[in-house]
């Protein structure tokens, strides 16, 4: 289904002429017989033609423009991860938003009417553990993502001219992920959520000349309270939700424009 | 080994063609990943999320689950050694000496 012709050849006849060690013939021999049955490759192809037809963005990279046949490298799986971090946030998006229909910012009563209406979400809410067990595993996912992500960029060398301003942008939008990590993380205002939050307000007062400062912007004083969970709430809710989605968008516009970076 | 480019020891290169090289990506990466997270499922599920002490875990299955994990790293890297024809490290492959001229 590509565009460029395929590979003519026979399985048995190609493995016969091949001089392969016995765990290699069994390797390839289990992946055809997987292949012949299960024909992904097929339909990922399709998808490559696709990306052909849609991306016509200007500058071709070196192999489109040059009309080279070696376009293997579209097949490393380490280049999805991008594409894989855009996943998973929209999947913390989606859950998240549903989430808020149920989650309530405030640390009065003991335990704490957030810790009650995640408990609620958790133990009576239909889908409730569910809803926010995705809601969390996107969170990892993405954040594990976005680590590898930045180092397949650094170790193929994709982060070099004329492409250093995206990686750049690649650093902010990292840090900011982490942001909405740690956000996230206090928003159940249990012991774990509360004891982290003493950490981060302790860490910011470390910062010299601003730390107080800052201290007081980002958790609403020097010591954790309904201040802090609110300040945490609206971050995670409101703020960075919109930096985030408009940071992601320039920085996969930026990837549209200038084509996916080719080892070398 | 006449099918291999042998460059240094230790690191061979099976040349295959490009739909098969496809297949092993794909099919590999799956399985890499589908042992990889078996493998911490196991994990969590003979230890209780790491919450066992040593004596009260099951280390039969503890051992399974890592073993899973290794050889989903295993299939992910004895993949690296097919290659598409053309395909091959770009330093060795390019005209210029990676020598810095």
């Amino acid at each position: 289904m590509s565009l460029e012709r395929k590979d003519e050849y026979d399985h048995g006849e190609w493995m016969r002429e091949k001089e392969l060690t016995p765990v290699e013939q069994t390797f390839l021999m289990t992946l055809i017989w997987m292949d012949k049955r299960f024909r992904i490759v097929d339909y990922l192809e399709i998808l490559e033609t696709l990306y052909y037809r849609v991306n016509l963005q200007m500058p071709k990279s070196h192999t489109e423009q040059y009309n080279l046949d070696n376009k293997f490298w579209y097949w490393y799986p380490l280049y999805a991860l991008g594409s894989f971090s855009t996943i998973a946030y929209v999947v913390a998006a989606l859950s998240g938003a549903l989430l808020g229909f149920y989650y309530a910012p405030a640390t009065t009563g003991d335990p704490s009417s957030a810790y009650n209406q995640l408990a609620f979400i958790m133990t009576d809410l239909n889908f409730g553990f569910m809803l926010r067990s995705i809601h969390r595993w996107a969170a990892q996912v993405m954040v594990a993502a976005v680590f590898l992500h930045m180092l397949r960029v650094y170790f193929t060398g994709a982060y070099k001219e004329p492409r250093e301003l995206n990686w750049i942008i690649g650093i902010i939008l990292i840090s900011l992920t982490m942001v909405f990590g740690y956000t996230g993380y206090l928003l159940p205002w249990d012991q774990l959520a509360f004891w982290a939050g003493q950490i981060g307000v302790e860490m910011s007062l470390s910062i010299p000349l601003a730390g107080e400062w800052v201290a007081q912007l980002v958790f609403g004083g020097f010591s954790l309270g309904q201040a802090t969970l609110q300040r945490m709430y609206i971050l995670h809710v409101f703020l960075l939700p919109f930096v985030v989605t408009a940071v992601i968008g320039v920085h996969i516009a930026i990837v549209w424009i200038q084509g996916i970076a080719e080892p070398h | 080994m006449p099918d291999s480019d042998s460059d240094d020891a230790g690191a061979r290169e099976v040349v295959v063609p490009l739909r098969l090289y496809k297949v092993v990506t794909v099919f590999s990466t799956m399985f890499a990943v589908a042992f990889v997270v078996g493998g911490f499922i196991v994990l969590d599920t003979a230890t209780q999320r790491a919450s066992l002490s040593i004596s009260d875990a099951d280390v039969p299955l503890a051992i399974l689950g890592v073993a899973m994990i290794a050889a989903g790293a295993m299939v992910y890297a004895f993949a690296t050694r097919f290659r598409a024809e053309g395909m091959g490290k770009p330093k060795d492959g390019s005209d210029e000496p990676s020598n810095n001229g």
